[in-house]
């Protein structure tokens, strides 16, 4: 009789790694079904080239890196898709394509692969392609146009900053107006967010401080705090990105203070900065703090610490 | 008296608690048994048995060495062979083994214990060869004496039964409730303890009905109280059980005295009670045999040092060939892998299992949070995990490994299955070897 020798615990939950990012590629899909009709056939397009580059972009990572290949666990699909939802449809495949294989083969692989990246994949590409090929970002097409032969309009975070609102908040929520193919439409975004929470795979601590602090500051400064909640990739970075598990911190009290340092970066961005658009920047940025906010929000163990070495 | 307390984390594994409603089963006794001397925690004992010597069920063949517990024999038959050698379990152990004569005759000599006061009380318990049947094997009797300048505030009475698949302390209490309440009863009149609290999971009401039952026909509401606790993995571990029925914490390399508690598990009540009326030792155990392997599941006294290759063929045998044999429950059991290891005194259930048995491969942690979640004394596994595969002992100390009771819950919730209990376990053992090699030296210098 041969039998196996095992430490315990001999029996371990159903979950597993490929399970939660299946969950969340299917989160995503009906904001992926609503960008068909906002943007055109040219949207999920965009999307699946970003999927396959990133899939293939892991497979060849770990062959190099002499790795069993990770790509099957589906964490590198969520990634793409994540990162495709931020560029505006028509932005064209070598801008996605490039900044696919900068957040796998860079930001994640380089790190050591999946759960060692210090920061979100999919927005350290955002950001990257915004700084290399920032003509490719620089306008968004508009739903108003025929799908194949969109206009390009003005965000409505970029018609606030010259100092018109032209849209309705059932506009934004439908996303009826110009803007990266996966931000826009808050409504399907949301619906995937709850469904989310409803599996339990992931939870509203950071998203919920994140977005209050936006709607808060920004209220403060004189704007139309629902219009700047409802605008801009607050919605797909508080619900997809200030989520993620291996850039945020671990505890409910350090996801808080994530969500309300991201909150503050992003009003202030918006407010005060160059650019439109701060969800991105303040996300990675605060990536960055998520080992030192980790350090000092750490669970009290119960009965307390014994140290025996000083 | 008691008021339920909230407790963090847990997890709820499937319960596989089919045997709930197999009563206790006697067994054919072996033709031989092999006893280790060191089932409990601490010394062995030393045996006083020669090869050769007659035995009955109940004389002591092991006498006990300070912290520690007596041995008595089994079964009643020959002595054939005292050594010290290799067991089975691969450790090496003073073993006393013993051929049948078919008897099953009790010691004459055995006659219920006196006591005039705690002393002899707890001598008697020492006696009794009762350790934490609850799996734990520490001697009973020592943990009953308090050190000096500090008493004991409650009895807590473990009979959460929190481990899948096990049923011994269900079947306990349904059918010696008498014997549990005047356990406790004798136990806190003896040990001077103002109040007894008997924690049961919310799983087993019939068990709580019942207990509660004894307790108000024997009028004992003032000083017994049963409580119903919410069934979740690990309720029934002791720092989670004081918790929950005191409120209180264990400190940090403390014991349940620095709490105020003395915990004892329901079983062991029972059997020390059953020392006191019968005079009978601890000489056999009520062991839940089960798994998808086994053909005859169910709840078995099994004579201590009475092989796993003997129990399983006196209780019908296998119906499919085991991958993996666990000795006490799913989440803290150890794997077997000589079928003709003895049973012991903290054995209380063998899962025979092989569709379960294989464990999915381990992929790398993704931060999710799931183990600081599910961890119930407020740990951060996931990093005690890196801290002892780096044997990263300032990380270990910082987090406080030494806290982990090794219940295996942020290995169940774990999504890329990893060993998070093993390797915590290993980081352990760097980090005791750690402080020993840094303790020593000044020890020298002050002697």
């Amino acid at each position: 009789m041969n039998l196996i020798n095992e430490a315990s615990p001999h029996f371990h939950g159903k979950g597993s790694t490929q399970w939660i990012m299946g969950m969340v590629c299917l989160s995503l899909l009906p904001t992926l079904v609503a960008s068909v009709f906002l943007y055109g056939l040219g949207a999920p397009l965009l999307v699946l080239v970003c999927v396959a580059t990133a899939l293939v972009t892991e497979h060849v990572c770990c062959r190099l890196m002499n790795r069993e290949s990770t790509a099957g666990d589906l964490s590198c699909v969520v990634t793409a898709m994540l990162f495709a939802f931020t560029l505006p449809a028509d932005c064209g495949y070598f801008p996605a394509i490039l900044g696919t294989v900068f957040a796998i083969a860079v930001v994640k692989m380089l790190f050591g692969g999946i759960g060692c990246n210090f920061a979100n994949p999919a927005v350290a590409a955002r950001v990257f392609i915004m700084i290399a090929l920032p003509i490719a970002l620089g306008a968004y097409p508009d739903v108003m146009g025929t799908p194949l032969d969109a206009i390009t309009g003005a965000t409505p975070l970029a018609m606030n900053a010259a100092g018109d609102a032209p849209y309705s908040y059932v506009d934004m929520m439908f996303g009826l107006h110009a803007g990266a193919l996966g931000e826009t439409c808050i409504i399907t975004l949301l619906a995937g967010y709850v469904f989310l929470l409803a599996m339990r795979v992931v939870d509203a601590w950071a998203t919920v401080p994140f977005i209050a602090t936006v709607a808060l500051i920004t209220g403060f400064a004189g704007q139309d705090a629902i219009y700047q909640v409802l605008s801009g990739g607050l919605a797909l970075g508080a619900f997809y990105m200030a989520t993620d598990y291996t850039t945020t911190p671990m505890t409910p009290k350090g996801k808080i203070v994530f969500g309300i340092g991201c909150g503050v970066i992003t009003a202030l961005v918006r407010l005060f900065a160059a650019a439109p658009e701060g969800v991105a920047f303040s996300i990675l940025f605060m990536n960055m703090f998520t080992p030192l906010i980790d350090r000092y929000t750490r669970p009290q163990p119960a009965g307390g610490v014994k140290h025996a070495l000083v | 008296m008691f008021s339920l307390h909230k407790t963090r984390g847990g997890v709820h594994p499937p319960q596989c608690k089919d045997m709930r409603d197999f009563a206790c089963m006697s067994i054919t006794p072996p033709e031989r048994v092999l006893i280790p001397l060191n089932m409990h925690i601490g010394a062995p004992a030393s045996p006083v048995v020669g090869e050769g010597d007659h035995v009955y069920v109940g004389t002591l063949i092991g006498q006990v060495n300070g912290l520690g517990s007596p041995v008595h024999a089994s079964i009643s038959g020959t002595v054939v062979k005292v050594a010290t050698e290799q067991l089975p379990t691969g450790a090496t152990a003073p073993v006393v083994e013993i051929v049948s004569d078919g008897k099953m005759e009790a010691d004459p000599a055995l006659k219920p214990p006196t006591y005039s006061n705690k002393e002899e009380f707890i001598a008697c318990v020492r006696d009794s060869g009762m350790v934490g049947l609850g799996g734990a094997s520490f001697p009973t009797w020592f943990k009953m004496r308090a050190p000096e300048g500090k008493s004991f505030e409650f009895l807590v009475v473990n009979a959460m039964e929190c481990e899948p698949y096990i049923t011994s302390d269900y079947r306990q209490m349904m059918e010696h409730a008498e014997r549990v309440i005047d356990g406790v009863f004798r136990t806190i009149e003896a040990l001077e303890i103002p109040s007894a609290v008997i924690g049961v999971e919310d799983n087993k009401p019939e068990a709580i009905l019942e207990l509660k039952r004894v307790v108000k026909e024997k009028g004992r509401e003032e000083r017994i109280e049963v409580m119903e606790i919410p069934t979740k993995y690990p309720a029934g571990g002791e720092k989670v059980l004081i918790k929950a029925t005191t409120g209180r914490d264990v400190p940090a390399g403390g014991l349940p005295i620095d709490a105020g508690c003395l915990v004892v598990n329901v079983t062991t009540i029972s059997r020390v009670e059953q020392y006191f009326r019968y005079g009978t030792p601890l000489t056999c155990k009520t062991v839940t045999v089960t798994g998808d392997c086994v053909a005859n599941p169910g709840n078995y006294r099994i004579p201590l040092g009475m092989s796993v290759r003997d129990v399983i063929e006196a209780t019908g045998g296998m119906v499919k060939e085991p991958r993996k044999i666990i000795m006490g429950g799913p989440m803290m059991g150890r794997t077997i892998t000589d079928i003709d290891c003895p049973i012991l005194k903290a054995n209380n259930a063998i899962v025979a299992l092989h569709d379960a048995a294989v464990l999915p491969d381990e992929t790398a942690c993704i931060r999710c949070g799931r183990c600081v979640r599910a961890c119930p004394l407020a740990l951060e596994p996931f990093a005690l995990d890196a801290a002892s595969r780096g044997h990263d002992v300032v990380a270990l100390d910082e987090l406080a490994v030494m806290n982990c009771m090794e219940c295996g819950s942020c290995a169940y919730v774990c999504p890329a299955h990893r060993r998070i209990t093993a390797s915590i376990r290993e980081g352990k053992a760097v980090y005791r070897g750690e402080v020993a090699r840094l303790t020593a030296p000044s020890e020298k210098k002050e002697a």
